[in-house]
């Protein structure tokens, strides 16, 4: 198993296009960090990517096999879905116990002695039905399922929301240890970009349905500057290069660089240089038309 | 190896300043094993690739050397080393950077010696 490439994928639900042309290689061996604003199209991709939602055009493929309802390229690939339950589907009266059930049974290489240690670990109740659980009760059925999945190709949407600090230190704390031992392939998204940051090996910002940017999250940090200092001396110092989300009081002014392949920061200016977060710089490139 | 990690420096620069201070500090010793990758993952929760990055750059300095199939241990004579590039760290960051600062306050050399020594002494204030 060496990759899984999406192609010039396109998603319309009635008139509405979601997703955009979308070009994505995930190389096996990796986490992945998905992030987005809301509605950006993240969890539309995750269930494209999956073979769970039908892309409109384009196709996805795994080692050059097509993903849609083929179940030997399935069979490696997991989407832990956000559990949500409208009036519509019963999955809500289903016990916690009979959800894992269905997805041993779904899931060929399931791990079940993974899955009884992590319902431990996680402390749920397997009698309890899922329309009784909390938000954070939830995203653990999701992260138990995900992880016993042994899936090669692994998918997590939100799995930390709803859980509190100590729990999310633990989930990312497991993730890395599967990491190590196997290797397999995780691709996880999150609004939490500041505590997941450090477990990325590469990012994939989604704006707007498409692909803004897919990047070594090392890389990328080391290219990323926050200047600030007085409004003429940053402007001059910052000419041709790429400049975002400026921000202005009075006569100061603060903007995030980002450095394009060869380029350097100019020297002898008398400005303040820092080095942003990975939540500020999704904000610099995600965040710029919030401003006024 | 406990310390906890800041937004200020790159994670990988920090593993490795990390493993060099515990080194300047006798918590690892020459020619002992330094934590392996996936420890520092797990411990900091970070990629096992920025931990492997951190390391590497002291393998790089001569700093750890890798045994087959074991792990990375300390070089021999790592901790003069690391002493050594500090120093002419602790000239390029402290130093010049003092001598900037002091310019731009119009302290003079004879002042700044004068500080020093003041400082040295225990003095809490500079009169």
């Amino acid at each position: 198993m060496s990759k899984l490439v999406a192609r010039d994928i396109t998603k319309v639900y009635g008139k509405k296009e979601v997703l955009h042309g979308i070009d994505l290689e995930l190389e096996a061996g990796k986490i992945y960090g998905l992030i987005g604003r809301n509605g950006a199209g993240k969890t539309t991709l995750l269930s494209v990517l999956t073979a769970q939602n039908p892309a409109t055009s384009g196709s996805v493929l795994l080692d050059g096999q097509p993903v849609w309802e083929n179940s030997d390229v399935l069979k490696h690939l997991c989407f832990s879905r956000e559990l949500n339950f409208g009036a519509s589907n019963g999955i809500g009266a289903l016990k916690v116990k009979e959800y894992l059930r269905t997805a041993a049974a779904f899931l060929p290489f399931w791990d079940k002695e993974m899955a009884d240690r992590l319902m431990e670990e996680f402390p749920l109740n397997r009698k309890d039905r899922l329309n009784k659980l909390s938000k954070g009760m939830l995203s653990m059925l999701t992260i138990i399922v995900a992880l016993a999945s042994k899936a090669e190709f692994t998918f997590l949407d939100e799995p930390v929301a709803g859980l509190d600090v100590v729990a999310r230190e633990r989930f990312y704390q497991i993730l890395l240890e599967e990491f190590s031992e196997t290797g397999r392939t995780f691709v996880i998204s999150t609004h939490i970009i500041e505590e997941a940051a450090d477990i990325f090996e590469e990012v994939v910002m989604v704006d707007k349905g498409k692909i803004l940017l897919k990047e070594n999250t090392m890389e990328l940090l080391d290219r990323s500057f926050h200047i600030s200092g007085h409004e003429e001396e940053v402007d001059r110092m910052t000419a041709g290069l790429s400049v975002h989300h400026a921000e202005r009081l009075g006569r100061s002014k603060g903007v995030t660089v980002l450095l394009k392949p060869g380029e350097e920061l100019p020297q002898g200016f008398d400005v303040d240089i820092q080095r942003p977060s990975l939540q500020k710089v999704f904000v610099a490139l995600c965040g710029e038309e919030a401003q006024v | 190896m406990n310390e906890i990690l800041t937004q200020e420096k790159s994670i990988y620069i920090q593993i490795k300043e990390m493993i060099e201070n515990d080194i300047l500090r006798d918590i690892l010793l020459e020619e002992e094993r330094a934590p392996s990758t996936n420890e520092l993952a797990k411990l900091y929760a970070i990629n096992p690739a920025t931990a492997a990055k951190g390391v590497n750059l002291l393998v790089d300095e001569g700093i750890l050397y890798k045994k087959r199939g074991i792990g990375m241990f300390v070089t021999a004579g790592a901790k003069r080393k690391i002493m050594e590039k500090r120093k002419q760290n602790f000239y390029n960051d402290y130093v010049k950077s003092l001598l900037a600062e002091a310019a731009s306050l119009g302290i003079t050399k004879n002042e700044l010696i004068d500080m020093i020594r003041n400082a040295q002494m225990g003095g809490k204030n500079y009169e």
